[in-house]
């Protein structure tokens, strides 16, 4: 089955001097922008794709996967560093990161954060050279109703897992199902909340509306957060005079090894299933690690098994993601979205016949997403403490020259002004979103699954003639329909419990 | 085989053709045009098979008039964004729309916001002609029209995924002719009609170029073509005309200008834009995209869209 021919002639495409320069390029402008609070990989990754139009398709996919791979390493830096995010996924590497640098030793925790995500991005990566090409035979089995199944189950798990309340995460999701319908109805091409707009009968752009609702909105919160003469500095200072401090051996990296090996293990399959992303990976991974420890009081001091957990689950998402993208055609979250409209300009259609038509090119992929964490690896470590400078230029000029690469991201990547427009009445709407607690994640994926939900009933339902019984010849989907069941039952409530019995238990702590 | 010796022949046809056609089709244009750069206005997003043609167009524009052409995309509507805007340009020729058969043939009878006919521009020519199949997975009980209606007949039903609005309206044509039930599945792109189809979830599948590498893969068998005329992958199959059907679905790459243009600089226009569509690069790009690169030219193009906007009126009223 496997054509080993073409794999190394892939391969060997991916090892050219273009290549790599423009890989080590790609790591070094995705560490810098994850690394810089308010841009978000997403935006890097807009941005990035209009300028891979002119690059032959190996080149630009692997810049575009390196700028993705540099911007999960970089956006821990200033989660540790400062408290703040470069990236939503590296959230929950705050938790225990920051206090590790608090504590003095931030180039210790820095480390700890690139050694567990190179090794979750790498494993991930292998994982996904091994079982994407059997799983993209088995992928033509995904007629429209198992689609419809799994856009069912993918929904049910976004419901149990995004958003503090259930209430306000399930509002988000359905805004995001009333945007996602603006535009020609997929069964009748009539037009829906078009307004007689001849722009909008495409739907609204998804590159300008995440662009808006993820990136501006985050730079609009840091505006209205920012007083005048206040200046931005690292309140850390980075000091490498103990060597105790500033160094991770190996032994140290080995204590947790059961730990970033589960954290795999949740990333992957995270990763895999469609929908879900390295945000809701890192807090799960984190919640799981932190339940399962015999001293779960340790974890938010600087307990590295925290930066562990998260740092490796989220980076595993990354490799993973590209499961469904290459195999199905189903952009996993929203940077494999972006993926996809970067490989359809290069006249690359993702799917199950990718193998097939672009066998050749999917394995030089492949070998540029290995060389890519080699260097991702390499660079970090050389370019540590500039980092650290990155996140100390003043906000003032940071927002602003932000600002305005999004506007120019939205404007290039998809229809001029009015995609401009889009991004920035979506950046009100975010930072609503943000203010009152809205989960802009499940409203952006809800805005990208419905559409292929939506496809998929119309496509069901005239196959099967509107006969449920016909559901029968279709056993997959009865599979993913009873996981979707399962996971309504189980994840839901369970999740509630576990809650409120962490609450009696900080309860119970606070008492004593 | 047939195909590998069109490939290996055509570039020496075409050289011929463009050594002979050259002095005869240089281009006659007013002295002071263009007065300044020519934009390609594209109704698709970048990427797509008219931007590609497009961009091919340009890049040959400039090489042999000397012009400087550059492309603008325009997505929006299939083209209707472009070409509501492209009416708003001057007289002067710089702004040329690349539309698609759908642009100003179905675009007008589809929606209400559309507010201009086929009549409202200007043809150049066009560039591209897709070769429509309706096709199967090899290894079903029918390999050809007669057979896949007979299968129909006998289920009461065939599925049909369709990627565009022009194959659905084939399709529902094909059926009606028969008096079988045959049902569109809309799908958003002919890619994922295609998988749907090689995963056996529908009967067929109306293709434009994806489905080539298949057939000659002998993965899929070509049912029917709905072209005019038979395609070069597959010579055996009969078109909807041979099976007694008065139907033929084309689909071409259309050049245009408003109808205010000059007049001078039409005729300059649709000249250049023949020694584009004569060159062996131009030819060659062609045949990789399994394409013909037929130009109909000004008045070929003006009643091909005469013709094809009273067939989609029609069918769209009803």
């Amino acid at each position: 089955m496997f054509d080993l021919d073409l794999i190394i002639s892939g391969l060997a495409n991916a090892m050219t001097l273009t290549n790599i320069c423009y890989i080590l390029a790609g790591v070094v402008i995705g560490q810098i922008v994850g690394a810089t609070p308010g841009l978000s990989i997403i935006m890097a990754l807009a941005i990035a794709i209009p300028i891979t139009f002119a690059l032959d398709p190996l080149t630009a996919i692997s810049f575009l996967i390196s700028v993705n791979k540099g911007g999960t390493v970089g956006g821990a830096v200033p989660s540790i560093l400062i408290n703040v995010p470069g990236t939503p996924e590296s959230a929950a590497t705050a938790l225990d990161g920051h206090p590790m640098a608090k504590k003095g030793k931030p180039l210790k925790a820095l480390k700890y954060g690139l050694y567990y995500s190179f090794f979750g991005d790498l494993s991930s990566d292998i994982i996904l050279i091994l079982i994407a090409a059997p799983l993209a035979v088995l992928a033509l089995q995904m007629g429209p109703v198992e689609i419809l199944a799994l856009m069912i189950l993918a929904f049910t798990v976004i419901s149990g897992l995004v958003g503090n309340s259930m209430i306000k995460g399930l509002t988000a999701a359905a805004f995001g199902f009333l945007l996602a319908s603006v535009g020609l109805d997929p069964a009748t091409a009539s037009p829906r909340f078009t307004f007689g707009m001849l722009d909008l009968y495409d739907g609204l752009h998804l590159t300008a509306l995440s662009i808006g609702a993820l990136a501006m909105s985050e730079l609009l919160h840091g505006m209205v957060n920012t007083r005048r003469g206040e200046k931005s500095a690292a309140s850390i200072k980075i000091n490498s005079k103990s060597k105790e401090d500033s160094h991770v051996s190996w032994a140290e990296v080995l204590a947790n090894k059961f730990v970033a090996f589960r954290a795999l293990i949740i990333g992957t399959i995270i990763g895999a299933i469609p929908g879900l992303g390295s945000t809701t990976a890192g807090f799960l991974s984190y919640s799981i690690t932190k339940q399962s420890a015999k001293d779960p009081e340790k974890f938010g001091t600087g307990d590295p098994r925290g930066i562990a957990a998260t740092e490796t689950a989220n980076s595993a998402v990354v490799g993973a993601n590209l499961i469904p993208l290459l195999t199905l055609g189903i952009p996993g979250n929203i940077a494999a979205a972006l993926l996809v409209s970067a490989l359809m300009i290069h006249g690359i259609q993702p799917g199950p016949l990718l193998f097939e038509e672009q066998g050749e090119l999917v394995y030089g992929m492949f070998g540029a997403m290995l060389i890519a964490n080699f260097c991702n690896l390499g660079i970090a470590q050389f370019c540590m403490r500039f980092w650290a400078k990155v996140i100390s230029a003043p906000k003032t000029v940071v927002f602003a020259a932000a600002l305005l690469l999004c506007l120019t991201g939205a404007y290039v990547a998809d229809g001029g002004t009015f995609a401009a427009f889009i991004a920035i009445i979506m950046a009100v709407v975010g930072y609503l979103m943000r203010m009152f607690g809205y989960s802009i994640v499940a409203f952006i994926v809800a805005f990208i699954l419905t559409p292929q939900l939506e496809e998929s009933i119309i496509q069901a339902r005239l196959i099967t003639d509107g006969d449920i019984t016909m559901l029968v010849y279709h056993p997959i989907a009865i599979a993913l329909l009873v996981l979707s069941v399962a996971s309504v039952v189980f994840l839901g409530p369970r999740g509630n419990r576990k809650k409120k019995a962490k609450n009696v238990t900080a309860g119970d702590e606070k008492n004593a | 085989m047939f195909s590998s010796i069109m490939k290996k022949a055509s570039p020496v046809f075409a050289t011929v053709a463009c050594a002979l056609a050259t002095p005869a089709l240089a281009a006659t244009c007013p002295a002071d045009f263009p007065d300044g750069p020519i934009a390609l206005k594209v109704g698709f997003s970048a990427g797509g098979g008219t931007d590609s043609v497009a961009r091919k167009a340009a890049s040959l524009l400039q090489q042999q008039q000397g012009w400087t052409v550059y492309v603008e995309n325009h997505p929006g509507a299939s083209g209707g964004v472009m070409a509501k805007g492209l009416l708003k340009a001057d007289s002067k020729g710089l702004s040329i729309g690349v539309g698609s058969t759908t642009t100003l043939a179905i675009n007008p009878y589809k929606s209400k916001d559309i507010n201009y006919t086929y009549q409202d521009f200007n043809y150049m020519g066009t560039g591209m002609m897709l070769n429509y199949g309706l096709t199967t997975k090899s290894g079903k009980p029918y390999s050809n029209l007669e057979e896949f209606v007979e299968y129909a007949r006998d289920k009461g039903r065939a599925t049909v995924s369709v990627g565009s609005l022009s194959y659905e309206i084939a399709v529902r044509n094909i059926a009606k002719h028969y008096g079988v039930r045959l049902i569109p599945i809309p799908t958003k792109g002919s890619s994922r009609a295609l998988k749907d189809a090689l995963g056996g979830h529908v009967d067929a599948t109306v293709q434009g170029t994806a489905h080539v590498s298949q057939i000659r893969a002998g993965k899929m068998v070509q049912l029917a073509t709905l072209t005019s005329e038979r395609a070069t992958y597959a010579p055996e199959t009969k078109t909807l005309i041979e099976n007694g059907l008065d139907l033929a679905i084309d689909g071409h790459i259309i050049f245009f200008t408003p109808k205010h243009t000059d007049s001078q600089i039409q005729t300059c226009l649709t000249e250049a834009l023949a020694e584009v569509t004569e060159s062996s690069e131009y030819t060659d790009m062609m045949n990789k995209l399994q394409a013909a690169a037929s130009n109909l030219g000004a008045e070929g193009t003006t009643s091909y869209l005469q013709a094809t906007s009273k067939f989609y009126q029609e069918a769209l009223a009803k």
